[in-house]
């Protein structure tokens, strides 16, 4: 057995109790493997192995990571981010960029190197945020997509960022050379993706083997691409995974393995990054490692503490509410992955000196664990701020894009405009029923405004948002919203009305009927019964499967002509 | 001192015209083996001499014969291959033991010593298991009666193989004595190494896993953990003997192959599957590739004609010996037909074991060589024989019937027909259960959560644990043979793969988000597509329109829904179930 093999071996030995660590408490993986390596880092010393050995290996961890991440971009969502008016993270980037450079240049980094701080400040993690976030960006909650877009653009940034270092020098000349040729990859990339791409499946058939193989063969073609051409080989594979693009469907067995793939040398990566730290105190002496750690601090104040207190007030500054923009904010408190890839390709070029990288490692490896917990938390912590009276301006936007009548009473307040909330709004018009809609998303605002009498643009979390829409004198309250934190708000805020909520699960939805809601509405429950009925049907014999088909197919048409413009409530968040 | 790692342009080289071969395989009908050991040919010493093995080409075949032994560990359920286990057990051993008298035979005749030929017959007993089952799985034959014997018989060679390894790599013995104490100390060794995957797999593993199974990514690390764990131990197995003062060696093929059998016991094992292969193949693929890269031309050809020759007459012969064998335990002349020509090739084991013996120093290159040609040329043809064995029955059967017996086995095997398949259980697909339990005989609920799989178990369903993402998966539910299918997942890429899989006579219930979701299901062949949001924003309307227009109205209309929550049963929270666990 090869040495090499000896070290994998003990990569991944050393990673599964991290792992399970990890998972019995629900923390981001991440963050372990990186705790993982630098115990793996001692176990290969034991058996007289080079880290670097791996380091190859860790490459290919990169590329896929940077082309799965190039498989997952849909170029739709990019233009809808930019519409979005999210760009303006883009300054939070410069910001804390800066100050990261400073930081380090007064801490005694030299200016080149300092960059790479400022780098990894700058940045947030995509994997560890968006784990962090899973729930709320699958009900596509305000702060879930806010944070989900901001990552994605910062994460687009890494990209030029490493396609501009590969120039190695801050010249115009050299770098407009790389872009010209990174350019040049990506319209590769697009040609491979509309031409050849379908061609491979169509030869392939249905062996999933060949079509995996064919892939990891693009991938490679890029990479040899970009290193000739002298560019990043990030580049190169994310350029390749943008010619691999596709929707799944068609490929579900190429894009599963993929996955496996890519989480096996990712994996090796993470730790590979933990193993190459020289711990400090242990291996080397107390004035390089007051240093180190000196450097690590300073990185995680600016990541954990000033970056999330920025990225907030810009969202503030944007016309977020303040909990959104607050739980957003919180979830970009640490550094990104993309930002270890950066640090690992400087120190590979040369470029970074071992102290100012180890320092990038360790905090992110804090960081990212720290993050898991501050977002663990950021209810309570949205609760201590407000309390202390930091968003004080708040009502101000909610009087201003609010529109509400001076007196109401007796009407319907309906809780989110999706789908649920349209069809009730339809309702109410119906009746010549007096409703206020309640709605946080600004995405929506123009809609809302445009479509409903009456509109708060507000949070529901917040008392003030109740106020406006009069909640006081209502008849009902209808909350189409599935978070069970916002439920427990309305039915706390104690109001007259009668109180409809709508939950998740049926056991979420008995304890919200016996804490005094009148109806809760369960979907899954209600198409569950529906479909019961049809099957009935079926099993009785009292029609066929062909019928029922055509049935069904004549109803969806009628259906279509009167709702199709109407988004359902768990619109695609922003990748696919 | 790191350098800028650019990485290696043997493997660029390698996965390319490994890719281009595999293409040209595919559109001619050969097996992707032969063109992955046909491009070693090529790009290697033998031929262009583009490639050479390096360190990282040496890893990544390693690692992909141990993934090779771990992903067949993890197929190994004892409870799914019990019925034929004892017909499989008669079928094999004296297969084995036949056709390496066989082998040795042919090989002495053929001029070669006496330790080769020896070698030889050892290493051409085994069936390859790439061919036969990659067969197997295209054809959709897997599951049936003359799959299932096929695929433990392979088994039972794999373990044999693994143990023949095992000795091999212990080097050239000085004695017979030397040979025996080997054999003893390695069966000793595979013995512990057995007690300890079987044991870890009733208590640790479990508990384990059924806390980590939700979680793919680390469900997939922490298995692979596992099998690094066994493969670690063995090759270092002399670390942990040395205080001991004994000395031994265990293949890392047989730690990989435990540490997937320990898996295998566990519910979750058919999703593992899914997971490794991907992998596997990726790194089989430079095994085969590298398995030619040692070989100068003169060694591969050395013994050409040899090698024809012993093909020519190996052929028949495995045939049958699996003919009379399977005939013996009474299986009826299509099984016995059918079971024996999936088996007739030199599988890719036979090379393994002769470059183990190479790499050792019981034969010369030229061996190798030989059985590698060997082991190309009976696969190739085998494949074709596969390929038209239905024809060949039907042309043979007349003839076969007359020397075989009337088949006297009986399946108590289940096989599922007309069934119902459920994916994913949920609020949405719960209450329609009990309804298809009571119309069908056979109900499968495919669902990837643990909690989920344990009150399904508990009611008496039958479950596959996976995601029906999973080719695997939603081959083991039979879809195709299904009467109903209904699915609660709403993405479109998994219920147009179950369009796809279901046969003409399936009636499909699906689910769906968006309306064009469903109209593209129903244009793909859904029966009936459930739309949760419209369903549901539709009621909500109509309550609110109760409300409004009469109070008591509405409270009527509730109340139904009301007691359905309160009468239904609860789906066990996963974060509760976890909770029980720990104290």
């Amino acid at each position: 057995m090869s040495e090499l093999l000896t070290a994998i071996s003990i990569i991944f030995i050393v990673m599964g109790p991290f792992l399970l660590v990890a998972n019995r408490f629900d923390l981001p993986t991440v963050p372990f493997f990186i705790l993982a390596g630098i115990v793996a880092g001692i176990g290969m010393d034991w058996f007289g192995i080079d880290e670097a050995l791996t380091l190859e290996l860790a490459q290919y961890g990169i590329a896929l990571l940077v082309f799965s991440f190039g498989v997952g971009i849909d170029l739709s969502s990019i233009r809808s981010v930019l519409i979005d008016s999210e760009t303006a993270a883009l300054g939070q980037v410069l910001l804390i960029g800066s100050l990261g450079v400073g930081a380090g240049v007064a801490l005694g980094v030299p200016l080149s190197e300092a960059l790479y701080l400022g780098i990894a400040a700058a940045l947030s993690s995509t994997i560890v945020g968006t784990a962090l976030l899973q729930v709320e960006i699958r009900m596509n909650l305000v702060h879930g997509r806010v944070a989900e877009s901001i990552q994605f653009l910062q994460d687009l940034l890494a990209i030029l960022f490493l396609l501009v270092l590969s120039a190695g020098v801050l010249a115009a000349d050299p770098i407009a050379e790389m872009l010209g040729y990174g350019l040049s990859l990506l319209v590769a990339a697009v040609l491979v993706n509309r031409f050849l791409f379908d061609a491979i499946g169509r030869l392939a058939g249905d062996s999933s083997e060949l079509m995996i193989l064919a892939t990891v063969s693009l991938l490679a073609l890029f990479i040899g691409a970009a290193e000739v051409a002298g560019v990043s080989i990030v580049v190169g594979a994310f350029a390749a995974g943008l010619a691999v693009r596709h929707d799944p469907t068609e490929y579900l067995g190429l894009f599963n393995g993929l996955q496996s793939i890519k989480d096996f040398f990712v994996a090796i990566f993470f730790v590979t990054v933990g193993a190459l730290v020289v711990w400090p105190f242990v291996e080397i002496g107390w004035a390089a490692s007051v240093d180190k750690i000196l450097i690590a601090g300073a990185l995680v104040f600016l990541t954990a503490v000033v970056k999330p207190a920025v990225t907030t007030a810009i969202l503030l500054y944007r016309g977020y509410e303040s909990r959104s923009a607050t739980l957003a904010g919180l979830n970009t408190d640490q550094v990104s992955e993309f930002a270890l890839i950066i640090a690992i390709e400087a120190l590979l070029l040369g470029v970074l000196t071992e102290s100012v990288f180890d320092a990038i490692i360790l905090a992110a490896a804090v960081t990212m664990i720290s993050s898991s917990i501050t977002n663990y938390y950021s209810e309570e912590i949205y609760r201590a701020l407000s309390d202390r009276g930091i968003f004080t301006s708040g009502h101000g936007k909610i009087d201003a894009w609010s529109d509400v009548p001076d007196r109401m009473f007796d009407h319907v307040v309906i809780v989110g405009y999706g789908r649920h909330g349209q069809k009730l709004v339809e309702t109410c018009e119906e009746h010549d029923r007096p409703y206020v809609v309640i709605e946080n998303d600004p995405a929506r605002r123009n809609e809302v405004r445009a479509e409903c009498d009456a509109v708060v643009i507000g949070d529901a979390m917040e008392r003030y948002t109740w106020e406006k829409a009069a909640a006081e004198d209502a008849r009902v309250i209808v909350s189409t919203v599935e978070s069970e934190t916002v439920s427990r708000r309305i039915l706390s805020l104690d109001f007259r009305a009668d109180i409809v909520l709508r939950a998740r699960d049926q056991e979420t939805a008995l304890s919200l009927l016996e804490a005094g809601a009148l109806y809760v509405n369960v979907p899954a429950l209600l198409a569950g019964r529906q479909l019961v009925d049809q099957i009935q049907a079926l099993l009785d014999g009292d029609l066929t499967a062909a019928e029922l088909r055509e049935q069904q197919l004549t109803e969806l048409e009628s259906n279509t002509h009167t709702s199709l413009n109407g988004s359902a409530d768990d619109t695609p968040s922003v990748r696919s | 001192m790191v350098t800028e790692a650019a990485l290696t342009v043997d493997l660029a080289i390698i996965l390319l015209s490994a890719t281009l071969a595999g293409f040209v395989a595919k559109q001619t009908g050969q097996p992707t083996i032969i063109a992955y050991i046909l491009v070693g040919i090529v790009i290697g010493p033998a031929a262009l001499g583009f490639v050479e093995v390096g360190e990282l080409t040496e890893l990544l075949s390693e690692l992909g014969l141990a993934f090779l032994l771990f992903l067949l560990g993890i197929k190994m359920r004892i409870d799914e291959i019990q019925h034929v286990l004892s017909p499989i057990v008669k079928i094999s051993i004296p297969q084995m033991i036949a056709v390496f008298l066989a082998g040795t035979g042919i090989a002495f005749a053929l001029g070669f010593g006496p330790v080769e030929s020896f070698l030889i017959g050892l290493a051409v007993i085994y069936s390859s298991t790439a061919v036969a089952i990659k067969m197997l799985n295209d054809n959709d034959e897997a599951t049936s009666l003359h799959g299932k014997i096929d695929v433990g018989v392979l088994l039972i060679q794999d373990i044999v193989v693994v143990i023949i390894l095992a000795v091999l790599a212990a080097g050239q013995p000085d004695d017979l004595a030397e040979v025996a104490t080997t054999l003893a100390v390695v069966l000793g060794l595979v013995v512990l190494v057995t007690i300890a995957a079987l044991a870890a797999s009733k208590t640790v593993l479990p508990r384990i896993f059924r806390r980590i199974a939700d979680n793919k990514e680390v469900f997939f690390l922490v298995a692979l953990s596992w099998a690094f764990l066994f493969v670690f131990v063995s090759d270092n197995i002399n670390l942990f003997l040395a205080p001991l003062g004994i000395e031994a060696y265990l293949s890392i093929e047989m730690g990989a192959f435990m540490a997937g059998v320990a898996i295998a016991q566990l519910p979750y094992s058919k999703e593992l599957q899914d997971r490794v292969n991907p992998l596997t193949d990726l790194f089989v693929m430079v095994f085969f590739v590298s398995v030619a890269l040692d070989l100068e031309t003169a060694q591969l050809l050395a013994y050409w004609q040899e090698a024809i020759v012993a093909a020519l007459v190996l052929i028949p012969i495995k045939f049958l010996v699996f003919v009379y064998l399977l005939d013996w335990q009474g299986f009826d002349t299509e099984t016995t037909f059918l079971g024996s020509i999936h088996m007739i090739q030199v599988s890719e084991f036979g090379i393994i074991v002769i470059a183990v013996a190479y790499t050792a120093g019981f034969v010369e290159a030229e061996v190798l060589g030989f059985i590698t040609l060997l082991a190309i040329f009976t696969m190739a043809v085998s494949v074709y024989f596969i390929e038209f064995r239905h024809r060949l029955f039907d042309r043979f059967e007349p003839t076969l019937s007359r020397v075989t017996s009337e088949g006297t086995f009986e399946t108590t095997g289940r096989e599922y027909r007309d069934h119902a398949v459920v994916v994913g259980y949920d609020d949405v697909t719960r209450n329609a259960l009990p309804i298809l339990a009571d119309r069908y005989d056979d109900l499968v609920v495919i669902d990837r959560r643990v909690d989920h799989i344990d009150t399904l178990e508990a009611d008496g369903y039958d479950v596959i644990y996976g995601d029906a993402r999973k080719g695997t998966i939603r081959k083991d539910a039979a879809l195709k043979k299904a009467d109903f299918v209904l699915s609660s997942s709403a993405e479109l890429a998994v219920n147009k793969a179950l369009l796809r899989d279901v046969g003409d006579g399936t009636a499909v219930f699906l689910e769906a988000d968006q309306l064009q979701d469903a109209r593209d299901l129903y244009d793909s062949g859904a029966h009936y597509v459930i739309m949760t949001q419209y369903l549901s924003s539709d009621k909500l309307a109509g309550y609110l329109r109760a409300y409004l227009d009469e109070e008591t109205a509405f409270e009527a209309a509730i109340d139904d829904d009301v007691e359905l929550l309160q009468t239904g049963k609860p789906i066990p929270d996963i974060n509760r179930l976890g909770g029980e666990l720990d104290e």
